[in-house]
This record gives C-alpha cells, sequence and structure tokens, in this order.
C-alpha cells in the first residue's frame, strides 16, 4: 500500500536526473518500466562505483542505487518498430520521465508543443541542463558545467577565494537535485489528473536552491560582485580536523562564544577575545586565530564523543560523517534508512532508502535493480 | 468558503506553514508555487529570525522576502490559549500543515499530529527536523551545514588528498525543504485516493545521504570510503575549472572522446597518450597543467563559447554578477517581477521548471498578518466583532 500504487511511469530517461526521479516515484509504488537500449543499456549501467568482486557487467552501483523497484524493457527507439512498441506502452502511462536533449521527444512521437492534443492526460517530464532553449553557447553540458553555471561552484567552498571552484559532493549533484525536483512536480501534477509537459531546467533548479540569497541580489537587497565568498556567511565556522576524521563547528553569537569556553576549560588565548566577538568584532586575523586554537584543540578529540559534549553546552557542533560511518551510525540504524536488497550480479547489499518516513504509505524498496530487459515478456507481449 | 485562485497543479489545496528560517519556507515556496494556498503563521511575539534580524523594516525584511513569495500571513499567537484554539480551527481548513520547529516543540503546544486529527482527521502533517523526529539523537539541532556534515556530503567536498571543506554553507535547507514538498505531494495522492492522512517525518540529515546515494553504495559494495577529489570525475578527463584572465574560471568537461579530440585541437595538443579515456586518466595532473596554462590569459565567457561551439561542455564560473545577468534565466522568467504589497514591483527567483498550466506567480512575500481578514473572516467566518475580541486578548498579534 503506497501513495503512488497505481500510477503508471514510462521512464526513457538514461542519466542520472531522470533516473532518479524514477526511482522517487518508484519509491512510493508507481510502476516504473524503463525503457532501455538493446544490447547496452543505459549508459548509467556502464558508471561506476562498480562492484569490485565477481563478474563483471550488471555491476554498476550507481545503476543498482537509481533503478531500485524499477521493469527493464529495451527498445530500439531509432528505429519505427521501436516507436511503434512504445506508442503502445504510452496508451497506458500516466507519466513520461526523459532526460534527453530537447528535440529528442519529437523524433520519438512525443513532441511537447502537441502533446496536449496527442496524448491529452501525459504528464511528461523533460530534465535538460539548461531547458528546452538553451542558447548556442550551452548546449553541451555535464553536471559539472551547471553546478558552475547555477553559482554553487564558484562559491564552494565557502571562505576559499584562490583555489579552484569545487564541483560538490560526487559526480552528479546537479542531477540529484533536478530529479528530486522532478519528481515534486510530477507528484504535484497526478494530484489534479492533468496532462502537463514539464520542461525541467537543471541550472534554475540548482540556482533556486540559492534563493535566500540569489532571491536578495536579484531584488536589489544584497550586494553582487565577483567574490568568491559573496554566498558566505563569514566568521570562523568550518570543519576541524580530530583525532580520527572531523567535526563540523558553528559559532555565530555570543552565547556560542561563552559554551565553547566552557568546552575548552576556559583556556588563555581565549582572554584576547571580547565575548561579542563573533557579532560584532569579526576581522580575518581573528578569524584565523579563533580556527587555529580551536583546531589544535580538536585535533585531540574523537569527533563524535566532542560533539556529543558540546551539544549538550548547546554548541552547535557535529561529527562529519562519510559514508562507512553512516551504515553503521546509531540515529541511521533506528530509522532503518539503509535497507538490504539482493541483486543477481551485486549479491546482497545495503541501500539507501528515502528520508522521509510516512505513518501510512512508508517508502518500501520491492526490488533491486532489474538486469536488462529483465520484464521484455510481461510488457512487450 | 474562499481560496484564493492561481491555478496550477495544486489549486484548491491549502496548506499552513509553522515554520522558520529556511527549510521549511521553501517547503511551503515550493508548494505554493505549485498553486497551493499557504498561509504561515506568525507572531509578534516569535517572529521568525529573518523577518528581525539586522532588519530596518519587518515588512520589508530582505531575507524573508527572498524564500516567501505567493504566501499569506496570518498572525496567531500560539503562546495564548485563544491563540492556540484559533490555530486548531484553522488547521481544521487545511489539506496540509508543514512545520520546522524545535524536535518536540509542536506537541507540547498541543498542536501535534494526534491533536490536529481530531480536528481534521485526514490532514497531511510534514514534520522537519535536523535528524527527523525519532531516534536516539533525534534531540540536535543544527544549521545547514551541519545536515551536510551529518549526511555525509561535506565529506566528499574538498581538494584531492586534503581534509573535506564542504559545501558552500548556504547549502542543504532548500533541498530539504524540496524533500518534505514531495512527500507531502506523494501524500495527497493517497488522500486522494483513499481519503487517508497521514504524519510525515523529513530527515535533513538523511536528504543530505540521499544526494550522494552512489558514493554511499561505493561502501556498501566494496567496503570503501570515497575520499574528496577535487574536481575529478572517474569517467571523464580531463574536468575541472581552469583559471582565466581577471581572476575568473572556467569548467571544462571533456565528456567523451570526441569532445577532448575537439579540445586537444584548440589547445594544439597532439598526445596519443591521451585519445582514450584511460589515457587521460593516468596522465590528468598533466592534462590539467596544460589546460590551465592555456586558459589562465583568456576570457572565460569568450573561451566557454569557443568550446561550445567545438562541441566541449564548458561554462564561465557564474558569480553573483553574472547570475543577475544571466539573460538566459531572464528570458526564461526564472527571474520575474512580482507585485508587493504597496503594489510596487520586485524581482523574485522563481521554480525550476517551466509547465503548462501552471500556477500564476504574482505576490510578493507578505507582510506581517497581510491576510489577516482574509483568513479569519473569509476562511473562518469569524466576525469582525470576534476578530477585534481575539486581537484584544492578545491572540491575533
Amino acid at each position: 500500500m503506497s501513495a503512488l500504487r497505481s500510477i503508471r511511469v514510462i521512464e526513457l530517461a538514461e542519466t542520472v536526473s531522470g533516473e532518479y526521479c524514477g526511482r522517487l516515484l518508484a519509491d512510493f509504488g508507481a510502476q516504473v518500466v524503463k525503457v532501455e537500449r538493446p544490447g547496452t543499456g543505459s549508459p548509467t549501467r556502464r558508471l561506476g562505483p562498480f562492484k569490485e568482486t565477481g563478474a563483471s557487467g550488471e555491476n554498476s552501483g550507481l545503476f543498482a542505487y537509481l533503478n531500485t523497484s524499477k521493469q527493464s524493457v529495451t527498445l530500439d527507439l531509432s528505429t519505427p518498430d521501436g516507436v511503434a512498441a512504445l506508442a503502445i506502452l504510452l496508451k497506458q502511462a500516466d507519466v513520461v520521465i526523459d532526460d534527453h536533449a530537447p528535440g529528442w521527444l519529437a523524433g520519438i512521437g512525443l513532441d511537447p508543443g502537441t502533446l496536449a492534443q496527442t496524448h491529452p492526460g501525459l504528464i511528461l517530464c523533460a530534465i535538460t541542463p539548461f531547458g528546452q532553449d538553451p542558447p548556442a553557447d550551452r548546449r553541451h553540458a555535464t553536471d559539472l558545467t551547471v553546478m558552475h553555471a547555477s553559482g554553487w561552484a564558484y562559491h564552494t567552498p565557502s571562505a576559499e577565494t584562490k583555489r579552484p571552484p569545487l564541483k560538490g559532493a560526487g559526480r552528479f549533484m546537479p542531477s540529484y537535485e533536478a530529479g528530486l525536483e522532478a519528481a515534486m512536480c510530477i507528484a504535484a501534477c497526478l494530484h489534479d489528473d492533468r496532462g502537463r509537459f514539464i520542461d525541467l531546467s537543471m541550472q534554475e533548479v540548482m540556482a533556486s536552491r540559492a534563493d535566500y540569497v540569489l532571491g536578495q541580489m536579484v531584488a536589489g537587497d544584497m550586494d553582487v560582485d565577483n567574490a568568491r565568498t559573496r554566498f558566505d556567511l563569514g566568521g570562523p565556522a568550518g570543519i576541524f580536523p580530530c583525532r580520527q576524521g572531523f567535526a563540523y563547528l558553528w559559532m555565530s553569537i555570543a552565547p556560542h562564544w561563552q559554551a565553547v569556553r566552557t568546552l575548552l576549560g576556559d583556556p588563555a588565548w581565549m582572554s584576547a577575545f571580547t565575548d561579542d566577538w563573533l557579532e560584532r568584532g569579526l576581522t580575518p586575523e581573528r578569524i584565523a586565530d579563533c580556527r587555529h586554537h580551536i583546531g589544535d584543540w580538536l585535533k585531540g578529540q574523537d569527533k563524535d564523543e566532542v560533539s556529543a559534549r558540546a551539544q549538550a553546552l548547546g554548541i552547535i557542533m557535529v561529527p562529519v560523517n562519510d559514508p562507512g560511518d553512516l551504515i553503521r551510525h546509531p540515529q541511521f540504524l533506528h530509522r532503518a534508512f539503509f535497507t538490504e536488497l539482493t541483486h543477481p550480479a551485486l549479491g546482497t547489499a545495503l541501500y539507501p532508502t528515502a528520508p522521509y518516513k510516512l505513518s501510512a504509505t512508508p517508502v518500501a524498496l520491492t526490488g533491486a535493480a532489474p538486469l536488462l530487459g529483465r520484464d521484455n515478456a510481461q510488457f512487450l507481449a | 468558503m474562499s481560496m484564493v485562485k492561481r491555478g496550477g497543479p495544486l489549486q484548491g489545496v491549502r496548506v499552513l506553514e509553522l515554520t522558520k528560517v529556511w527549510a521549511g519556507p521553501y517547503a511551503g515556496r515550493q508548494l505554493a508555487f505549485l498553486g497551493a494556498e499557504v498561509i504561515k503563521v506568525e507572531s509578534l511575539g516569535s517572529l521568525d529570525v529573518t523577518r528581525v534580524y539586522g532588519v530596518k523594516d519587518i515588512d520589508k525584511a530582505p531575507g524573508f522576502m527572498a524564500v516567501n513569495p505567493q504566501k499569506l500571513s496570518v498572525q496567531i499567537d500560539m503562546k495564548t490559549a485563544e491563540g492556540l484554539t484559533l490555530l486548531k480551527d484553522l488547521a481544521s481548513t487545511c489539506d496540509i500543515l508543514v512545520e520546522n520547529l524545535r524536535p518536540g516543540a509542536i506537541d507540547r503546544l498541543g498542536i501535534g499530529y494526534e491533536a490536529l486529527r481530531q480536528v481534521r482527521p485526514d490532514i497531511i502533517f510534514v514534520s522537519m527536523g535536523m535528524y527527523g523526529n525519532d531516534g536516539p539523537l533525534a534531540y540536535q539541532t543544527g544549521y545547514a551545514p551541519c545536515f551536510a556534515a551529518l549526511g555525509g556530503l561535506s565529506s566528499l567536498v574538498g581538494y584531492e588528498g586534503e581534509a573535506p571543506r564542504g559545501m558552500n554553507i548556504r547549502y542543504a535547507d532548500s533541498t530539504f525543504g524540496t524533500a518534505a514538498a514531495f512527500a507531502a505531494l506523494a501524500a495527497l495522492n493517497h488522500r486522494k485516493r483513499t481519503g487517508e492522512g497521514q504524519f510525515i517525518d523529513v530527515s535533513a540529515v538523511e536528504t543530505m545521504t540521499s544526494m550522494i546515494g552512489d558514493s554511499v553504495m561505493a561502501f556498501s559494495l566494496n567496503g570503501r570510503v570515497p575520499a574528496c577529489d577535487g574536481n575529478r570525475h572517474a569517467e571523464i578527463a580531463p574536468h575541472g575549472a581552469y583559471p582565466c584572465a581577471g581572476g575568473d574560471w572556467i569548467a571544462i568537461a571533456a565528456q567523451d572522446d570526441t569532445a577532448w579530440t575537439a579540445l586537444a585541437a584548440c589547445i594544439g595538443i597532439q598526445e596519443s597518450r591521451f585519445t582514450t579515456l584511460a589515457g587521460r586518466k593516468a596522465h590528468e595532473a598533466e592534462i590539467d597543467d596544460a589546460l590551465a596554462a592555456w586558459t589562465a590569459s583568456q576570457d572565460a565567457a569568450t573561451l566557454a563559447a569557443t568550446l561550445q561551439a567545438q562541441g566541449v561542455a564548458a561554462a564561465k564560473s557564474a558569480s553573483s554578477v553574472d547570475l543577475v545577468a544571466d539573460t538566459h534565466l531572464w528570458g526564461r522568467e526564472f527571474f520575474r517581477p512580482v507585485i508587493d504589497a504597496q503594489g510596487e514591483e520586485r524581482s523574485i527567483i522563481g521554480p525550476g521548471y517551466r509547465m503548462s498550466d501552471a500556477a500564476a506567480l504574482t505576490d510578493c512575500a507578505p507582510t506581517l498578518g497581510q491576510h489577516n481578514e482574509y483568513v479569519f473572516g473569509d476562511i473562518m467566518g469569524l466576525s469582525a466583532a470576534e476578530q477585534r475580541r481575539l486581537a484584544d486578548a492578545g491572540a491575533i498579534r
């Protein structure tokens, strides 16, 4: 019994963004039929991380994450027969997810411009780097260039002014964000049962994630310039090395400073700072000095233990977890965030589920990612 | 009963927002942009920090206005008994409630899910917390960079072989808000079919983990902890940010062998060692150095256009100036004007999509209590005298 159980989705997507969108719908019980190229299947099947032991082929951890609970069929959409077979599948579909370049959909009979006439009632969501109408100098894009075009890369990491901007976590942040936004749009459109074309721009999704600052800038309430630190809040907050691993410490108001004083046992160096320096006395020298001393102290601490003590004092400090920490983390274990699935090639492994717990219709991963064409007999009869 | 109608897929859906700062308001913003009528409950006694911090006029607070367009504001003081009753009455007219108060606060006020389902059995109650609603660490609180640190995302952002630096400090709240909005809409579909409402518990930390799912799989499958990798990409080389004239940067990704051939021709590199991805990965640092030397004196935007014309994925790294001057974003009405309470035009950030039969995006963020009369009078049917009595009693302030 899940929230989208009667919904039928055809997934034409071949990259992370559309496949993640499909997965989010499948999480809630939608039937997601993934249409793949015969022979090679989705290109994400050939992207890592791969399981390092066992046979190669069908061993992508990326594909495994993105395609749980889906069905796989193979159709060659470059042939009339393939397009005709797709047209039959589409008759039963509520939703189509695509992430090919603008123009591709028209070639397989799904022209967004005539969708309301040719496929009334169908929700067609097209995810592209810059929308359906990219300017000539944005026709070629990857997650990296989207990350830069959205402003996030230029301003990452915070407080960095000289070294290269960073792409973010992993390879696919804009794709995951776009997939989530697409799933949200589709769920909204399913609510009013009306066919729609959704033209989703990854650049806009990423830029809209900065609306708190970008909204002030475009309204003229916040300065704009070429500073790499323009999105920053300033201050000594940041990541510090601990005995093993790292901790993140946030300090922005006088009570934080008092609490840190207590945590550190009121060391002599802190008396050189006024009680309210975090609010009224921030200078680059003081920030550097503070970070240096706190960094020295944290080097001897355990990240989990010191964060727990700090939290008890009202300090906003947390451990910087890595993926290995998460899988054995008491909070994640308690909430059963990871679930075990068995895949014919990858064996049994833990998979991330979803960040929301619904009391009546919980997310359920009903099966590992399908082998290529596993469901041809059922859907292409 | 009256309802603000703007079209869009969520027209007719009413959302009550008990939220602060950014993540909760962003969830409401997403629903409002899709056509829902989103009512933000505020009170002079506990104003959102974005309305007051460093602000001259609480009705023109820049941060607040940036994240709350298209919403209604009603004043209810939840510290009074009558205010709480009023809130419950209002909630009984709403389809969805979104809250991101401190852990447990909503239950202590007596307006948690169990209390509200007594007055609105099919309500969809969305509770947002750093760690979610339950678990041994659910009591802990933090800001956006804490979500990213705890969820594993920060550990992957940093220069190769160095300590993590994390994403820009602003990252995480809006992603968390979007996850909450999506979950609420899934529940709305369930309710449409069955009439059943539910409680939704959204975790900011887990939202961050979802954004690095493939990196988590790397550990899950192979027991290997992925480390900071700068701008590296296992399947694309070169792949990075390279310096340009004037302190600018250009992002270049040779997305396949053909793109590399075109890029190499532009630079003037003739190297058989680099023709395959494996070859380029093996000599990645050498290629990066050559690229950086080649880009250093060039104009980033011009070079990006040149490379695009050759089929190479490239983009100028956008600063805040570049973003607000991006003609593509203006042309698509990503930046668009709306009207504020005084009838003045103001530009806002639109959603990440265009959609047929979309909701009309017309309104600026509300002034405090701008919609008191509409909410108390039109929606709840309270007489003017009763509204005055409640105001005098301190329930509306």
